[in-house]
């Protein structure tokens, strides 16, 4: 039985093991505790503990522009760069699970190669050839970059997706005389949702989070939101910088919420693992 | 729709696939291919193609050689560099392990669903928070004045407060904090596919905790193992953001020295720069899918 659980190891090895988590969970949030602690400081250097508390780094921030413009372009271009991978890459995976194809293999592992590609050779390279046929600084450029960067992690969550429906569903409504595109949307879609949801929002944050592909191809005066931040970096080190971080935890926190809102009856995707192993003993 | 027509009409009939068939998933695939063409394999050989060229003063010639690569594969200058990029690669993917494994476990064996999808958003949530905010975060807590030194003095362990931060150890260190969902992750998914009934064997047939970790545990998760070294290797290997946030300008790591060079306008440098980076991250995966492969008897 599977209930040989932490409470019924023997109490040492148990308690060692809980306190190695608390000093994971300790170090995983940390940096982004005092991030929000420091959002508070009423100095512009860091010193622990703080000095005094104040709204400052907050009032300044709500006078730095640049930083709105920029979060609203990340935002538009991450939406846009997620609604395109997801139309073409559950279009690829489609392929790839449903199709036997002669090099399916290679053809996998080409794409998912950008992944294991060090994201500044990708930027680097994406801008030298945009430079070479004169279209860098177009929109286009930029996001079709945004594009490729979060295409795989959809092709490869979708797939995972495919790969465990049960493709006589789909027969059955082809044989009812659906469509295959009204066969997609009404049989395939709603069973892989959940999945597709994951996806769309970790490609959202993918493409918000990207700094190496953004840096050469954002224009001057029309950079994003992690390039702003990571050039203001560069010069000032003031809490303006954790103001601006706490609200972008804030929303990540309510993106989380909602997500572990949306999976609330269904555990950590642990059944999605389970499941590829039975078919794996098939 | 094939499918539907072979089952519908004649079942036991051997199902010859229509040429029709052959068209679909190349369609599927079309617009995916044509973007990784244009975004992916025409910059890569652009990039090559600039690695050929070289830089004289200050002005970028377009002539065949290898100049450049000769240049960069005997400056001393560069290979510290390459060694800097290795060494922090091997150190990051080190302690991601040593803190990823337990982590993995536990995650594994509370009995609680509640707690584990609580320690399990814990772990993974910092993926939502951008790398610039979490290495900036750690700019702060490893700062001179900062809380973690602030508890060193206040246990008085150190006498006065060690430089953590703009040097190689708080990059390593912010880094092992990033890359810890990712090495969490396939450790934990070997862990959940083990088969229970294995262990309790190997317990009534009266083997210790210890020996039934060692013997049926460890080896049977080890694929996971090494898919988690594999990834915090190559993802460290092409680190940015962090290195140029926490190194404060003295870790000179690949991909700076890739980003310095193409802002100084020597293409040539960053284009073989890369080429480099781009080989250490090739070798890496074929590497650990070698092992990985022998890992999975």
């Amino acid at each position: 039985m599977a209930r040989s659980l932490l409470q019924n190891l023997p109490p040492l090895r148990y308690l060692l093991l809980t306190v190695f988590t608390l000093l994971g969970v300790a170090f995983i949030i940390a940096p982004i505790a005092i991030v929000v602690l420091n959002s508070f400081s009423s100095v512009a250097y860091n010193v622990f503990p703080p000095e005094g508390y104040s709204l400052r780094w907050y009032q300044n921030l709500a006078e730095q522009k640049a930083f709105y413009s920029a979060a609203l372009r990340s935002v538009i271009l991450a939406v846009l760069a997620t609604g395109i991978a997801l139309v073409i890459g559950t279009m690829a995976a489609y392929a790839m699970v449903r199709y036997t194809m002669r090099g399916a293999d290679f053809i996998k592992a080409f794409l998912l190669s950008p992944v294991v590609l060090p994201k500044i050779v990708l930027g680097v390279a994406i801008f030298m050839f945009f430079i070479r046929i004169k279209t860098s600084g177009d929109y286009s450029s930029l996001l079709l970059t945004h594009v490729l960067v979060v295409l795989p992690f959809i092709i490869a969550l979708v797939s995972a997706a495919l790969v465990n429906f049960d493709w006589t569903l789909q027969e059955a409504a082809m044989d009812l005389g659906a469509g295959p595109i009204t066969t997609f949307l009404r049989v395939i879609l709603p069973q892989i949702a959940v999945s597709v949801g994951v996806a769309a929002v970790f490609a959202f944050f993918v493409s918000f989070d990207q700094v190496e592909t953004t840096l050469f191809l954002a224009r001057p005066g029309e950079n994003t939101l992690p390039i702003e931040m990571f050039l203001y970096l560069q010069k000032w080190q003031d809490p303006t910088i954790a103001a601006l971080s706490t609200v972008l935890v804030l929303f990540a926190g309510v993106v989380m919420v909602a997500l572990s809102h949306a999976m609330r009856d269904r555990r950590l995707p642990v059944a999605l693992l389970q499941k590829t192993k039975e078919e794996a003993s098939k | 729709m094939v499918d539907a027509v072979a089952t519908g009409s004649t079942v036991l009939r051997p199902r010859r696939l229509p040429k029709r068939r052959n068209f679909m998933p190349l369609f599927l695939l079309l617009p995916t291919l044509l973007l990784m063409g244009y975004t992916f394999l025409a910059p890569l050989a652009t990039f090559l193609q600039f690695s050929f060229f070289r830089f004289r003063k200050g002005r970028l010639e377009e002539a065949f050689t290898f100049e450049t690569y000769q240049r960069f594969l005997t400056d001393p200058y560069f290979h510290a560099s390459i060694a800097d990029t290795l060494y922090m690669a091997a150190t990051v993917t080190g302690l991601s392990l040593l803190i990823g494994y337990p982590l993995a476990f536990a995650l594994w064996r509370i009995n609680r669903p509640g707690l584990q999808k609580w320690l399990g958003l814990i772990i993974f949530s910092p993926i939502l928070v951008s790398v610039v905010v979490r290495s900036y975060g750690w700019t702060v807590l490893l700062a001179e004045q900062g809380p973690v030194n602030w508890v060193l003095l206040g246990l008085g362990i150190v006498d006065e407060p060690v430089r953590l931060v703009f040097n190689l150890t708080g990059v390593v260190i912010s880094l092992t904090h990033i890359f810890l969902p990712f090495t969490v992750f396939p450790i934990f998914s070997t862990m959940v596919r083990l088969d229970p009934s294995l262990r309790e064997a190997a317990m009534d047939l009266g083997a210790g905790w210890w020996t039934t970790f060692r013997r049926v545990t460890l080896p049977l998760t080890l694929p996971g193992l090494v898919a988690a070294a594999q990834i915090s290797f190559t993802l460290a290997l092409g680190a940015f953001v962090t290195p140029s946030i926490l190194g404060g300008g003295r870790v000179l790591v690949l991909p700076l020295q890739v980003y310095r060079a193409t802002s100084d306008i020597n293409w040539p440098v960053a284009a073989v720069g890369g080429l480099v980076l781009l080989m250490m991250a090739f070798i890496a995966v074929v590497v650990f899918n070698r092992l990985l492969k022998f890992s999975e008897i």
